[in-house]
Order: C-alpha cells, then structure tokens, then sequence
C-alpha cells in the first residue's frame, strides 16, 4: 500500500495527526500493534478540575472512539494487530502480524508513545505482580479486578491518579508505599524527593491532596511535611499513603501472597523495623520513558534528556527532525498527558502538510500555541521539570540548525 | 457468568464465547484480550519459565513485555494481552506442553 503519511502508533498523538492529514486532502495509514485503536487513551477515566464544567470528566475511551470513528470516516487506513518491526527508505514500514505488505509513504510519522520502566524488587516475576499501566488498562478498559487485595510501590503522579481509578472501580486498595530505595531504583525516591514531588498532583486530586497537606506547605516546607508524616498517616480516598515505608520484597510460591515494608528516614535510609502485608496483587510505578526504537532505525539523532522522561529524537518545536521526511509527536519527544499528546498529533500534521506544500486548516504557529495551552492546563505534570527539557530540547535544536 | 473478577460495568450487553486454557473450558467477553479473560476467572498464572519453572503472568498488559506469552490455536508466543480469543479458541500454556501447576489459584 502506498499512502502519503505513514503513521506508527494509534494512540491520542498518531489518530489526532491522521484525522488532520486525512481531512486536508492526503491519504494517511495508521498502524498499531494493540488490538484497538486508542493507546493509553483506552484506560483513562479521570475528573479533571481545570476542564470547562461540561468537559470535567476525562473518559479517555469515548475520546478514542469517537477520534476512530472520525479517521475511518475520512478514510484513513488502520492496520491494528500488527508490529512494525522495521522503516527504512523513505519510507518503507515493514509489518509482522497480519500478512500485510510493506506500507511505503512519502512522509513517516512516528507516535509510538512511551513504555513504564522497569521497578525489580525481590518477587516481581510473582503472578500479581503487575506494572501500574496494566492495572489502568484492566480497570479502565477490561473492568476486570486486578486483584482482590493490591498494594501499589512508587508514589507518583501516576500510580496516584490510577489508585484514585481502582478506587471508584471498586477495587480494594491497601496502602501505598515508596519503591525500593536501592540505589538504581531509589534514586530521587526518598520520602523527602517523594512529598516534594507531591504538589504535582494537587491538580489531579486538589480537595483530596491539598486539604490534608496544603500546597504552601508542600512547596516551602516538603522536609518538615515529610518528617510530621512519620507518625501521622496520609490518606487519600481512604487509602493509607505511606510516605515513610519503603517495598522491600514481594512473597509467596505461586502468587503474591504478601509484601514486605521497611520504615525509611526522610532521606531514605532503612529505620525501624519490616512489616509484612498480606495480599494478592502488587503495582508497580516506576514512570515511563519514550519509545525511541524506530526513530533510532530510521537514522534520527537521539539526546538524552531526563528532564523529558530519557532519551527521546532531536526534534523542533514544530515536530520536525532533521531527517527529511520524518516527524514525530506525543511521549516520543518527552512524556506529558493525553491532551498534550494530541496538539502535537494536530502540531506534526500541520508540519507535515506544510512540507509537502498543502495549505492546512490551521497553521504551525497556532498548533504549536494550542500545545503550550494544552501543557499549562494540564491536570497532571508526569515529569517536574518537563517545561525545562522542552526549552533545552529548543536550544539544542536551534543550535544544530544554525550549523546547518 | 461465574466471572468472579468482574467489575460494574456496561460489559453486561457484551456477546459470551467459550474457549479453552489448558483444556479447560472457560468463558470470556467477545472481542476483550485473552488475559483479561483469564484475570476474570481468577486464573493469574498463564506460563511457566522456560528455564526455572517459575509462574508467570500479566506484567505490562500491553505488549511491551512479553510475560503472558502462551500457544492460541497452534501458534506459540502469542501476547494474550493483546489478542483477543475466538469462539473455541484453543490456548495453551506452552508450546512445549510443560504444564507446571497451572490449577486455579483463587
């Protein structure tokens, strides 16, 4: 099949791009290895407090619904099912999966999204040890129970906001807890780094968060908060948030029975003694990094950019990079929200359009507007320092340009 | 459906089909992954380790790890997270025909 885009990943970045392309007149393909469109829209089910009123429930798969929807009816390909396991020329994309032949395209569009990191704690490979982004999708998308007794390790903006999910599923949840202070998978996990990092959460929960501790106090004083949580206990929608224990080891023979907890100083040295808790299932967060491998096969330069979540493509602010042809957009180029992600489907399409001389809907400069606004309404930061990344991401690009 | 893992939800309306793990017969929801399936009948243990024996099961649930391989309708290493089960469809926990313990834990 040859198509004018080729875009990898059907997630809110790659449909969002294939509506814009396919609505201005060019033919586009979409190719997802899932087995519906939708990417990690599919499991998001969330208020969001700074949304219009009408719009405060986010329900991530009516959003995926109703973008399929609009992209088949402009005639868009999408190929679900099937692993790209290889681009090359400009462009050829090969498949496994489906028996399908190679899809070339003038222009290649890579929305591939992100992957959790890995969290490894004595037991892990343990049946009901699951990663927090499966225990979304099962909630979420599958309504089946992960578990009838979870305790979730690493307490971030995303195992919070999918704790609150499991909840209002009703999914028994036991208690929260820091991942293991190791010094790979501790590193800026301490009960301190973990309550400073709190504030970026009041957004997603703020009558539960910041009444209980204030987002003054979180900013000005996160040592005091996280010493005064030693004895007094947070709670979030009833479930003990355990700012000052630590995972340690995952038990049982043939599934999770029970998870070890350790006491940890404000700088997550071990204190006191372990406790053993028992349940059925385990979540582990870790965060997540881009998913970078066929940016890397197409022959794009890589930065390694912490701030953005790893290593992601040198990319422009536009979503170009400086092999001719290719694009990117979403947590490819850095991890941030659904909504983010989809400005810069809308952002990419409108460079894309732009380079091959078409005239779009909407310009470059207003897509690239709609995803500054997009980030500042953002109802959860995944990164503290993403706005920064995104300005040294700028500089390098515009460094490397004026060098031709 | 005996599903005892089920959630609230609109699912009720979904099509039931029958399928087999390990030659048990167990039911599903049309269209859902084979893992979700297997997660609804309590069943958390869909291989063993091809070298220790260990259980394994669901870990990212969308592709990327590779955990809950399993053998669906005669083709070995198949994602259950990502594909969803047919009408009598067949799946094994190995394609070598290990077994292990592989009896309901729940």
């Amino acid at each position: 099949m040859k198509v004018d885009v080729a875009i990898i990943g059907a997630g809110p970045a790659g449909l969002t791009a294939a509506v814009e392309i396919a609505r201005n007149g060019l033919s586009a393909a979409v190719i997802d290895e899932y087995y519906r469109p939708g990417g990690r829209l599919l499991g998001q089910y969330y208020e969001d407090p700074y949304a219009p009123a009408d719009q405060r429930t986010w329900d991530g798969k009516k959003e995926a619904d109703q973008l399929e929807e609009k992209a088949r009816s402009l005639g868009v390909h999408i190929f679900m099912n099937v692993t790209v396991w290889a681009v090359s020329g400009k462009w050829r994309v090969d498949m496994a999966g489906g028996d399908l032949p190679a899809i070339t395209s003038n222009v290649l569009l890579l929305a591939t999204g992100s992957v959790e990191k890995a969290l490894p704690v004595p037991g892990w490979t343990l049946p009901g040890v699951i990663s927090v982004g499966a225990a979304q999708t099962f909630t979420n998308l599958h309504h089946v129970a992960v578990g009838k007794k979870v305790m979730m390790a690493g307490i971030d903006p995303l195992s919070l906001s999918v704790m609150i999910e499991l909840k209002n599923a009703g999914v028994h949840v036991a208690g929260m807890a820091l991942p293991p202070m190791s010094s790979v998978t501790g590193k800026n996990k301490t009960p301190l780094q973990t309550v400073e990092r709190l504030q970026d959460v009041a957004g997603l929960a703020p009558n539960l968060l910041v009444r209980k501790l204030g987002k003054f106090a979180l900013k000005r004083f996160p040592k005091l908060t996280a010493s005064g949580l030693r004895f007094n206990l947070l709670k979030v929608n009833n479930v003990p948030i355990h700012l000052r224990k630590a995972i340690v080891k995952i038990e049982g023979e043939k599934n999770v029975e029970a998870v070890t907890l350790q006491s940890v100083s404000v700088d997550g040295k071990p204190a006191g003694k372990t406790e053993s808790v028992e349940v059925d299932t385990v979540c582990l967060s870790n965060g997540l990094y881009p998913l970078i491998d066929l940016a890397q096969t197409a022959g794009c330069r890589l930065v390694d950019m912490p701030e953005l979540g790893g290593t992601v493509p040198l990319h422009g602010p536009d979503m170009t990079t400086k092999v001719s042809g290719l694009f990117v957009a979403g947590n490819i180029t850095g991890i941030e929200g659904a909504k983010v992600a989809m400005a810069q489907g809308r952002l990419a399409a409108a460079s894309i359009l732009q380079s091959l001389g078409k005239q779009a809907a909407i310009t470059v400069d207003e897509a690239m507007t709609e995803v500054t606004n997009a980030r500042e309404k953002a109802p959860l930061r995944f990164l503290p320092d993403i706005e920064e990344g995104r300005i040294k991401m700028n500089k390098i690009w515009e460094a490397e340009s004026a060098h031709g | 459906m005996s599903n005892t893992l089920r959630l609230n939800s609109s699912s009720n309306k979904l099509e039931t089909i029958e399928f087999y793990f390990n030659d048990k017969k167990l039911n599903g929801y049309k269209g859902e992954p084979i893992a979700a399936s297997l997660l609804a009948n309590g069943i958390k243990t869909i291989r063993t380790c091809e070298i220790t024996g260990e259980n394994r099961g669901i870990f990212c649930g969308i592709g990327h790890c590779y955990e809950c391989r399993a053998e669906v309708d005669g083709i070995p290493n198949v994602r259950t997270c990502l594909t969803p089960a047919r009408q009598g469809a067949k799946v094994f926990s190995q394609a070598s025909g290990i077994k292990g313990d592989m009896e309901d834990e729940s």
